[in-house]
Order: C-alpha cells, then structure tokens, then sequence
C-alpha cells in the first residue's frame, strides 16, 4: 500500500521537476527582457538625441523634486539632449564611482563633493570645465570656493551647495542665565565661552557637541585660529601642529573638562544625536551643520524658541569650503553638452531651489540672493547665507594623502584626546608623525 | 531534592534562555516596528517610550511616495528566485557527487569553495565588474542573478555536502538491489531525503540575494532596475543624516516578501525523516 503510495508521488516528482525548471527559465526571461531595455537607451549615439545620465545625490524631498524640475525643464527646452535623472545616495556613491570610472560606465553628469573630486581628478577621470561654463556662473561664485575645485589649473567640477558650523542656541535657556542674543555677523570665542559656562547649571550643559567623527570640525572649524596644519599640494605636503593648529582642540578640551560647560558625553556622540537633547533642553546651545535649521524647523517642540547664532569668529571666522559639486566625467562622449546642462543648473534660480531644499548655502552669490529673498531671512537662513562668504580652500584639500590621515591617523588621535586620554603635545606627536607614516615620510 | 524538581527547574530555565533569546532577536524588528509609526517629531526628539505615542501612517506615505518599492520589489524578487532556484538545482548535483565519490576532485573543490569565501568582496568588485562588462552583463539583472548564484553557490555546496553525507548509503544500495538505477536511486530515493537540506539551501540563497547590496549598488545603474536595498539607501544622507521613520516603514514593507517566502517554505524544513530508516 504505502510502497503503491510512493510510487504514485515519483510518478509527480518529474512533472515537479520540469515544472521548476518552466518557472527558472521565466524568471530568468524576465530578468534579460529587463536587461536587454539598456541597448534601447544607454547611448542616444546615431541620428537621436544626445543622451546624457546626471546621477544625483539629492536627498532631502524638496531637493529630489528640485533637481527633477530642473531636468524636466532642460529636456523640454533642449529636445536635443536629453537628460536622464539617476538617484545615486550620499552613504554608497564613493564605491560606485571608483568602480564605475574604473570600469568606463561613470554617469556623464555626477554630483559630489570636492575634497572627494579633487582625488578623481587627480586620476584623471574628470573633464576640465574651465571655459565652459558661463562668465555669469562662474563670477557669481567666490573665488575661495572656485578655488576648492580646481586642480592643476583646471576646473573640474561646478561648486553648488555649501555647508558651513553654526551654533544653534535655546533662546530661553539663554535668556534665563542672562546671555544677550548676539547682534552682528561674528561671533567672538570668548564670547561663545562665556555664555556656555552662564548657561551651565542643573541638568542643563551650555553646549553639546558631536564629535564623533571630529577631524573635518577640527580643520575646518580650526580656521577661525589660522590653523592650516598643511603645506604643499598633492603628495609634496608638509605637516606643521603648532598653537594655531592645536587652539581649537584645547578651547574645546578646556569647555568639557575644566569648566565644564560641554557635556563630555556628546563628544562621544553624532550631530543628530546631540540635537535630540537640544531639542530636549539639555543643553542651551549646540554645534551644527547649517542644514539642521531644517530638522529644527521641523521637529523642534512648539515652546522651544531656537536661534541660529552669528558665526564664530577668532583671528578670523574662516571655515572650510568643501562644496557639493556637479563634474563631467572625462571618458563621456558628450563633455560638452554635460557642462551646457551643468552651467544651465547652476543659473541662480535653479540653484536656489535645490539649495533651499537640502538648507545648505548656494555657492554662487546670485542664488544665494535669491534665497535670501525667498526666505527672508527667517529660521537661521540669514547667518546660513552670511556663513558663504567666509568658506574658502582650505590646505588639507590639496594633500593627497588627506583621507588617509584623517581615517587612521586624526580621527582616533582628536577622539583619545577629547576623551582626555592623552594631552595636546601628544596629540601633536600623533597628528604629526602619523603623517609623516601615511605619506612615506 | 526530588529529580522532578531538578527537571521542572531545568526547564524554566531553559524556557527562560530561549525568551531571552528570542527577545534579543526580535527587538530590533519590534525596534523597526515601533519605528516606522512614529511621527518625524517623535522621533527626532528621542524615544521616551518604545511604542509611538500618536501612530501615524505618514511614513509609510512618505516611503512609496519617494521609493518606488513595488518596482524595487519586483526587480528584487525576480533576481532573487532566479537565483535561488539556479543556486539551489546546481548544487544538488554537486552536493551529491562530492559526497558519494571521493575523486581528486573532491578535496580541490572543498578547498576552492574555502578560498572563495576568503576574499573581501570590495577586493573583488572592480575586476568583477570588468569581466561582467565585457560580456554585457552590466546593468542587467541577468547579470546581477550570475552575480548571486556564483558567490552563494559556494556555501550553498558546502551545506549540502553534510545533508547528503548523512543519507546512509545503505539506502541507496538497497534500491540498486531493487533494481533501480542511478538516476531512479537519485529522484526517487536521494531527493526527497535531501529536502529540508534543499529548504534550508533554498533559504540561504534566497535571502542572500534578497538583502545584497554592493554588488546591485555597482553592478545596476539604471533606475528602472534597481533592488529594494539600494532604493532603501535613498533614505540615508551625507553626514550621518537618515529619514529613520521612512526608511522603517520602507524596511518594513521590504521585509515582508521575505518573511512570506519563508512562511511558506519553513514548513517543509523538517527534520528527522531518516529516524529509524536504517537499523543501528
């Protein structure tokens, strides 16, 4: 009986089997009826269209709808070359591109940032744009931030968007400890101290910052004391950690352990994480990207009255431009017609609109009027706007050796000395003999 | 103290571990759950509490609104069954002839499939990708299913080799007295033995695939073709910025093609089918 039984299942097994076999071959049909759409539209080569891929790196949702107006105008007023939008992310794109420009498939039109162009361009993947992008672009652009993306005296990306450090302070809390809201357009550091230390008090810090990740904050932010920490350009630089260099790491060492008015722990901690206890009153003021007016914007609780305060000024209220940026690739057949569609991005209208979707600062000063325009100034946009004007190149963006540095060298040297783990003439030794270890010194 | 004690003890003990082991692997996807109906202000503002204190449907809006997930999902589910199903028909084969005869053969494939599983796949990618360019197979989900099956194949091969090592070859041999040949010994004997190895196989790739991620992410340019992880990626940003509600509910929703595929098919990942098939 149950050997009849299982004689009658081996009977099925095959038709099992074959069936299985149907639904591989379907599916696989489906995936290649997906593959073979690429011959239709990856070239746009013979008589058509010109047709060029723009991957973009836009996150925010008024950023994403921005961008896409801006291709859906272009491809409306240019039938001859049509633009493809590609959404790339921000958390991914440094692997695609190095595959991508290595296996010859780079998009046409890519957006980025400098300091990470600069090392394409280095390789020679990028196109030089110097002289074809428009006088009316390229004027309306600082010449410290044109600077930051130009290599060997050519130009290999357009500047777009700019972030730059911004205290963000709870009104009231300042109020209550009897710290007047700055007027002006700087800020002095010991100013910025003094009210930290009056705001301390209770469950309450004056300041939370995140520095987990404290390199960047450290060179950028750095400026405001001279510091440069670099010499040179490309793989001949030099490191030279002096007062100037080590003025911003001991102001900051000096606020979370000897008057205590920067909560210790949020050193260990990212931005967003120290602006949800901003946005819980622990702490009367925070260190930020300028694009967190936005969350504050959108999620601060309705009794918490925020203030972007004016920027931080010492010898100076320098930062570093490291600018989001839109490059050619090199190896495109259309190099000319990306550059026409960059330089039709980067018309102050439509940069306006992308720079307030990602509430960053426009790089050129046309769109940054319109901005300023549209806003009015309101929710920290004016000293966001105001911050454009001090970017400039900073040293450590021509050293080659940079991301190395910062990745094994700075990074755990800055975090054990805010851990207060070592002192700064050791973080000195560190900074300084780990360069010389990564550039073969 | 009585040995009934002793068992009930052991037992609550046991039930306790398995609680906490539960509970430590279920948390995140409660985590996720919680996640995903709480409102960007909530959120931003931390959790004072782990269930949301006004659900909202707002992040599952948001995440069809700005990933087109049924595309992705599509995409993700073509390339992942094809896969699983090549996967899943080439090892069987190999499973078995590296089980049943010990050839040279043998101990240089269990060594290959050691050393595949060694490399890094960042190391890989670039040459990978030029080999995959030359044939065509960039942008190209046929391309990404070859992809998958290679580097699963390996692992795949190795479970398989103990489910078949552990058929007793005295079944077989008591077939071929029988009568029966290689290929009816292998259908009508072998196969319906090796099935939960086959689910479990299955499984394996077929959640591999599911979740990949840099090879899509490199190999798939256009949008029309992407996968659910990179469409998923859209929600994360530069400097540690995420949209956290959206990217749960997208998560969320990602998920449940997967946790079907495995309700359906973890019934029949049973054990204990070979218990008394043969005599001690």
């Amino acid at each position: 009986m149950r050997l009849t039984h299982r004689r009658s299942q081996h009977r099925g097994r095959p038709a099992a089997v074959v069936a299985t076999g149907a639904v591989a071959a379907l599916v696989l049909a489906g995936c290649a009826t997906a593959g073979s759409d690429d011959d239709a539209d990856s070239e746009g080569g013979g008589d058509g269209p010109v047709s060029l891929r723009y991957q973009s790196l836009a996150f925010q949702e008024p950023t994403i709808q921005a961008s896409q107006e801006i291709v859906d105008a272009w491809n409306a007023d240019n039938p001859d070359v049509q633009v493809e939008y590609v959404q790339g992310s921000w958390d991914s794109v440094q692997d695609q591109l190095v595959t991508q420009f290595q296996g010859g498939t780079a998009p046409d039109v890519i957006q980025y940032e400098s300091a990470a162009m600069t090392q394409f361009a280095e390789q020679g993947y990028l196109a030089d744009l110097s002289g074809s992008l428009s006088e009316e672009v390229t004027s309306a652009v600082p010449e410290g931030v044109l600077d930051a993306v130009t290599v060997d005296d050519q130009v290999i990306a357009a500047p777009t968007l700019l972030q730059s450090y911004v205290v963000f302070a709870n009104r009231g809390l300042l109020e209550e400890a009897g710290v007047e809201v700055p007027e002006g357009e700087t800020w002095s550091w010991d100013e910025f101290q003094a009210a930290a230390a009056a705001t301390t008090g209770g469950d309450t810090f004056g300041v939370g910052w995140g520095l987990a990740e404290p390199t960047a904050t450290m060179l950028s932010l750095g400026m405001n004391f001279d510091a440069t920490y670099f010499e040179g350009t490309g793989e001949d630089v030099t490191i030279d950690v002096g007062e100037e260099e080590l003025a911003l790491p001991e102001r900051i060492h000096a606020m979370a352990y000897d008057d205590r008015s920067l909560d210790p722990v949020s050193i260990t901690q990212s931005g967003s994480d120290v602006m949800t206890g901003f946005l819980k009153g622990k702490y009367a003021m925070t260190v930020q990207g300028s694009y967190q007016a936005q969350a504050l914007t959108e999620s601060a609780p309705a009794d918490l009255d925020w203030v972007a305060m004016p920027l931080l000024e010492a010898d100076s209220a320098a930062q570093a431009a490291n600018p989001q940026t839109l490059s050619v690739a090199a190896e495109s057949p259309h190099v000319e017609e990306a550059a026409a569609f960059i330089d039709y991005f980067m018309q102050a209208d439509n940069l306006a609109k992308v720079a307030e979707g990602d509430w960053l600062i426009p790089a050129s000063s046309d769109a940054a009027e319109v901005v300023s325009t549209d806003t009015e100034g309101a929710n920290g946009w004016s000293t966001i706007l105001a911050g454009g004007q001090y970017l400039t190149k900073a040293p450590f963006q021509s050293a080659t050796n940079y991301p190395q540095w910062k990745d094994q060298i700075a990074t755990p040297a800055f975090q054990r000395y805010l851990a207060d783990e070592i002192d700064a003439d050791q973080l000195a030794t560190e900074l300084t003999e780990g360069w010389e270890s990564v550039s073969g010194g | 103290m009585s040995v009934g004690t002793v068992t009930t003890r052991a037992r609550v003990g046991q039930y306790a571990a398995l609680l906490a082991y539960v509970a430590f692997l279920g948390f995140p996807l409660l985590w996720l759950v919680a996640t995903a109906f709480k409102s960007t202000q909530e959120i931003a503002l931390g959790a004072s509490g782990f269930l949301p204190e006004a659900p909202t449907l707002q992040n599952f809006g948001d995440a069809i609104r700005r990933a087109d997930l049924v595309e992705a999902g599509w995409n993700s589910l073509r390339v992942a069954v094809a896969s699983t199903i090549l996967t899943t028909a080439l090892a069987m084969p190999a499973a078995y002839g590296l089980a049943r005869f010990k050839t040279f053969l043998r101990p240089v494939t269990l060594g290959w499939v050691l050393v595949s599983q060694v490399f890094p796949t960042i190391l890989i990618i670039v040459p990978l990708f030029l080999i995959l360019k030359q044939f065509d197979l960039v942008n190209n989900l046929v391309g990404l299913t070859i992809v998958y099956v290679v580097f699963t194949l390996p692992f795949a091969l190795w479970m398989l080799i103990g489910f078949v090592a552990n058929i007793p070859r005295e079944l077989e041999e008591a077939a071929a007295v029988d009568g029966a040949g290689r290929l009816r010994i292998l259908v009508s004997i072998v196969f319906p033995l090796l099935r939960p190895g086959v689910v479990a196989t299955a499984l394996f790739a077929f959640i591999a695939a599911w979740n990949e991620f840099l090879f899509a992410l490199v190999l798939i340019q256009d949008p029309a073709k992407v996968t659910l992880p990179l469409t998923l990626s859209r929600f994360v940003g530069a400097e540690g910025q995420v949209q956290l509600g959206a990217l749960a509910a997208a998560s969320l929703l990602a998920t449940i093609p997967s946790l079907i595929f495995f309700g359906l098919i973890q019934g029949r990942l049973t054990s204990g089918l070979l218990s008394g098939a043969v005599k001690g």
